[in-house]
């Protein structure tokens, strides 16, 4: 919203801040300020929209000099002289919802002469962004723009029958709008219309074959107020935001009609010379319920502030602002809220707060510690967790990425996702970004090709939600990325899994998915439960190296996380080892070998820990694997003699041989 | 020749031998050949019978001070010896420390994960809970529940990606005061970081997905005094630094009386940049006290609590933090950048 400096000197007595130290107030008092720039002979404030959707009466100059002068101290200029519409009214309104239109004022005139504005009037349009067209069209702006009432002119000549209807649109109806574009309507757009159809959409734009033209010589001044929620679904429907649609959506005042007839009647007497009124005033609408006053205890507002305010000042303040203010008891104000500040604005005891705040400057009140119990804050582990999984991961060399939550239908089906599963979004960023990620795995893919561009190996891990329909589930992902034959990024990222629970186990899978290493895959267990998978991307999908991946479920990581264990007393009796070597065949598992010797072991084993392996021919001239691993015995109550030791030995030799294995002894 | 002189005289030989003795063997060569059990000075004491009492009184005392002379400085010379040998060894042991250690180095966190943690602990330390919220969330907890109705222009300024199954992506973090309202009641002090997002067209300052901190105290008498204590507090602990700020009326549905915290740009030092939008000031926290209207929708009673509330950018936090003046780099994945941090 434009702001022009003249404008408001006329309306502020003896205003002498410049235009920018004024944008300055106004920004620490009342409305964000984006900006001053010169226009001819007067500056432009543009304030942001944003900041004055609360306020509807900001939407007009009268409004923003109301907060000058309360901010400076000084008078009030009111543009608006009471004018007595005495007669007949010169034509019937019906409105049929008075809860869409509370109030439709009008007035008829007629030796109406049409023509370019006076200088003055043009400029002061021009300064605050709207186009002069002709003197009575200038006057219902300037009326907007003034005191934020908006105003229609229709030519009395092209409408039929005597009545002005402001009634819901029929299926159907098109109106041809002032700004030549056409549009179908219906009925839950509100529109105005004659015994011959729409002729304004109401609070929004009016029609074209009504609008005032050269040949004009009596007009219908509409002056209405309409529902802010009907005004601004039509308009959002219709795509089509005006100078009027933006004030109506902000809740106008209704009383406000009658003050844009009269100032606008003023106006046209003057660029219109001759212009007389045709019989008296046309006013429809439903008698508003006055509010009823809010109480305001002063000592609540003092502990709102945190500061004490004395009565004098706040009672100051809320008048600067035209509230009238009544003593109810002592430190005790009832205060009634001007018709322009009720509409949706202020209610409440607490937006009062707001008013005295802003006035006597948030920056002159004391910062305060609150005096309140000593109490530890409820812990949430999780979120640690997460944040220890994260140290583990950076502390082994993996950086941390933060991808998008959106991936494509196609990126979904590349990692064999189905895109139905998927939580939908209505109109994404990007046409194809249309569905909520279950998998981090796209993300993480597009990060590997993107940074081996730059990159001969790099490590990075990513923690976020996958969203599903009816949760989200906290997720991490690892990768490791190397221009190598990539096996030793599978026993880094299994490294980093064992760190971040220990426990878990790796189970190779005979079948995997399309984007993964067809003999390079395996689940990640913990016990029987799943949490994830550890792989090597199908080396088609990664450009010029190779990338393993850790995918792992973190809400079920969090879930088996130990909790603190009991301390185990520390061995009195000496141990004992000795190591054995299995001969296994090409594609036997360490963990399968290691898992047989472990049951034939029994109690006695202490511990188990796999050496090394090495390939031999066998005289077959197949190559066998020979497994060496490095078994610790004890009892608790003895030292085991070299017999006992060399039984146990034995019993696995045996035992093995049994299961099929051969043993180098 | 007497004893005491012919003691004198293997003295003198044994130190000459042990001048000339130039590895560990020699030396002990010389050791045995004066001090062994069958040593030059062994022999010459048994001769010691044939003394008178004050002779062989006077003989065993030059005997023991030169036995001990001698062990002394074998002693040392064999010492010597041992530190020559040693110094060489050390020598050949040089190695060049300036070749790179092996091993993998860490790898860093991202930037607003630093922020965050850093933010999380600092509220945790007042006594603040730290809550997590849901991203896909329900118009009620998005906009109603915080006295944003439907037809509320305010939703203008939030543009919303809706989802077809009618819920929509939380456009700011603000739904945790309602989650939390319900799950923890009064009085309570909450932090809720986390990701929000909005159906923004990306430039260097905007993005459709990023970070904020939602902060909720809720008691009895909580006042705009004791919200500016927070955020000062806050300030002076995230910038490690005195930050310009400001306060001046701001606009939010959730909050009675809102206002905004401006900083000045830390990029620019107020003179005006891309990131301040030539302002020299950066919006950095919508607060204010909590609407009674939100109180009640998160089963409050608004006459008996009130609380203050604000929310931070965290991704704008980071971006002034290191100076980052385009916010797509957050989420762009690129190493060249994570990697910085």
């Amino acid at each position: 919203m434009k702001f022009s400096y003249n404008w408001l000197r006329e309306l502020v007595e003896g205003l002498d801040a410049s235009p920018r130290e004024l944008a300055q107030l106004i920004t620490l008092k009342t409305a964000e300020s984006e900006g001053v720039e010169t226009h001819g002979s007067d500056h432009v404030i543009e304030i942001d929209n944003k900041s004055l959707t609360h306020r509807p009466d900001l939407w007009g100059h009268h409004g923003m000099a109301r907060e000058v002068a309360a901010i400076l101290g000084r008078l009030l200029f009111d543009p608006v002289k009471h004018i007595e519409f005495r007669g007949e009214a010169p034509l019937r309104v019906r409105i049929d919802d008075h809860e869409l239109c509370p109030r439709y004022s009008a007035l008829v005139l007629e030796n109406v002469t049409v023509q370019p504005s006076p200088l003055w009037l043009a400029q002061r349009l021009e300064a605050v962004g709207l186009n002069p067209i002709n003197n009575i069209v200038d006057v219902t702006n300037f009326v907007l723009a003034e005191i934020a009432q908006p105003m229609h002119a229709f030519d009395a000549a092209k409408l039929q029958g005597g009545e002005i209807i402001v009634r819901s649109a029929l299926g159907g109806e098109t109106i041809q709008a002032l700004n030549e574009e056409s549009y179908a309507l219906d009925p839950s757009n509100l529109v105005i219309a004659d015994s011959g159809g729409p002729i304004a959409i109401a609070g929004i734009i009016g029609g074209a074959e009504s609008a005032i033209s050269d040949s004009t010589t009596r007009i219908v001044l509409e002056s209405a107020n309409f529902n802010a929620s009907s005004v601004r679904k039509t308009s959002a429907k219709l795509k089509l935001r005006t100078d009027a649609s933006m004030r109506f959506e902000k809740a106008q005042d209704p009383v406000n009609t009658i003050r844009g007839l009269e100032r606008a009647f003023a106006l046209l007497q003057e660029v219109s010379p001759g212009i007389r009124l045709v019989g008296g005033l046309a006013d429809n609408y439903r008698p508003q319920p006055l509010q009823a006053p809010i109480v305001l205890p002063l000592d609540w507002l003092d502990r709102k502030l945190g500061r004490a305010i004395p009565g004098e000042e706040v009672r100051r303040i809320l008048e600067s602002l035209e509230f009238r203010v009544e003593v109810i008891e002592p430190r005790v104000f009832s205060v009634f809220v001007p018709s322009w500040r009720a509409t949706k604005d202020v209610a409440i005891k607490d937006d009062l707060v707001e008013e005295v705040g802003r006035m006597i400057g948030y920056d002159s009140i004391p910062p305060i510690a609150p005096l309140t119990p000593a109490s530890v804050p409820p812990a949430s582990p999780q979120r640690e967790f997460h944040y220890q999984v994260r140290k583990t991961a950076a502390s082994q060399g993996f950086t941390e990425v933060q991808n998008y939550s959106f991936v494509s239908e196609e990126m979904a089906r590349a990692f064999s996702l189905d895109p139905a599963a998927h939580v939908q979004v209505v109109s994404p960023i990007a046409s194809d970004q249309n569905l909520l990620r279950t998998s981090l795995l796209p993300g993480i893919w597009k990060n590997i090709n993107d940074n081996a561009r730059h990159f001969e190996h790099f490590r990075l891990f990513e923690i976020g939600r996958a969203i599903y329909p009816d949760r989200e589930v906290p997720r991490f992902a690892a990768a490791l990325y190397a221009k190598d034959d990539g096996a030793a990024g599978l026993f880094e990222l299994k490294r980093l899994a064992e760190c971040a629970l220990p426990g878990v186990s790796i189970h190779p899978t005979d079948s995997s998915a399309s984007y993964e290493h067809p003999r390079r895959a395996a689940d990640v267990l913990y016990g029987d439960s799943k949490l994830g998978r550890l792989f090597e991307f199908h080396p088609r999908m990664i450009e010029g190296g190779r990338a393993a991946v850790l995918d792992l479920d973190l809400s079920r990581l969090f879930e088996l996380q130990p909790g603190s264990s009991r301390y185990r007393p520390l061995r009195r009796f000496p141990e004992s080892a000795f190591d054995l070597s299995v001969l296994a065949a090409p594609r036997a598992l360490i963990a399968d070998v290691q898992s047989a010797i472990v049951i034939l072991a029994g109690e006695p084993l202490l511990s188990i820990a796999f050496l090394r392996e090495f390939t031999l021919p066998t005289p077959s001239g197949e190559k066998a694997r020979s497994l060496s691993y490095r078994l610790t015995v004890g009892a608790t109550d003895r030292t085991l003699s070299a017999d006992e030791v060399g039984a146990i030995r034995s019993r696995i030799i045996d035992g093995m041989r049994a299961a099929g294995y051969e043993l180098k002894v | 020749m007497g004893p005491e002189q012919i003691i004198s005289e293997l003295h003198a030989a044994a130190l000459s031998s042990l001048e000339r003795a130039t590895t560990l063997d020699a030396i002990e060569a010389v050791r045995v050949e004066a001090l062994g059990r069958k040593g030059k000075l062994a022999e010459i004491s048994k001769t010691f019978g044939k003394l008178t009492p004050e002779e062989r009184a006077s003989a065993g005392k030059l005997l023991n001070s030169v036995k001990q002379d001698l062990e002394t400085r074998l002693d040392a010379r064999k010492d010597a010896l041992a530190s020559v040998a040693r110094d060489a060894r050390l020598e050949s042991e040089w190695i060049d420390l300036t070749a790179p250690a092996p091993g993998v180095r860490p790898g860093s966190l991202h930037p607003i994960t630093q922020v965050q943690r850093e933010l999380e602990e600092l509220f945790i330390s007042l006594g603040f809970a730290v809550l997590d919220g849901p991203e896909v969330e329900t118009e009620r907890y998005n906009f109603d529940a915080l006295n944003i109705p439907a037809d509320h222009p305010a939703r203008d300024a939030q543009d919303t990606f809706w989802l077809k199954d009618g819920r929509l992506l939380r456009t700011h973090t603000s739904p945790v005061q309602i989650h939390a309202l319900e799950k923890l009641g009064p009085p309570l002090k909450v932090i809720a970081p986390g990701r929000v997002f909005r159906n923004e067209e990306v430039d260097a300052s905007h993005e459709h997905t990023f970070y904020q901190l939602e902060g909720m105290m809720v008691d009895r008498d909580v006042s705009v005094a004791h919200l500016l204590y927070f955020m000062k507090t806050l300030l002076s602990a995230i910038f490690h630094r005195d930050v310009t700020v400001r306060l001046r009326p701001g606009f939010f549905p959730f909050v009675e009386p809102g206002f905004e915290l401006d900083i000045q740009c830390l990029i620019c030092g107020g003179k005006g940049c891309p990131v301040c939008k030539q302002s020299g000031w950066v919006e950095l926290l919508p607060c204010g006290l909590v609407n009674p209207a939100v109180l009640r929708h998160g089963g409050v009673d608004p006459e008996q609590w009130n609380g203050f509330a604000f929310g931070l950018g965290l991704t704008r936090l980071a971006m002034m933090r290191y100076g980052v003046d385009d916010i797509r780099l957050f989420a762009g994945g690129d190493l060249r950048f994570l990697k910085q941090f």
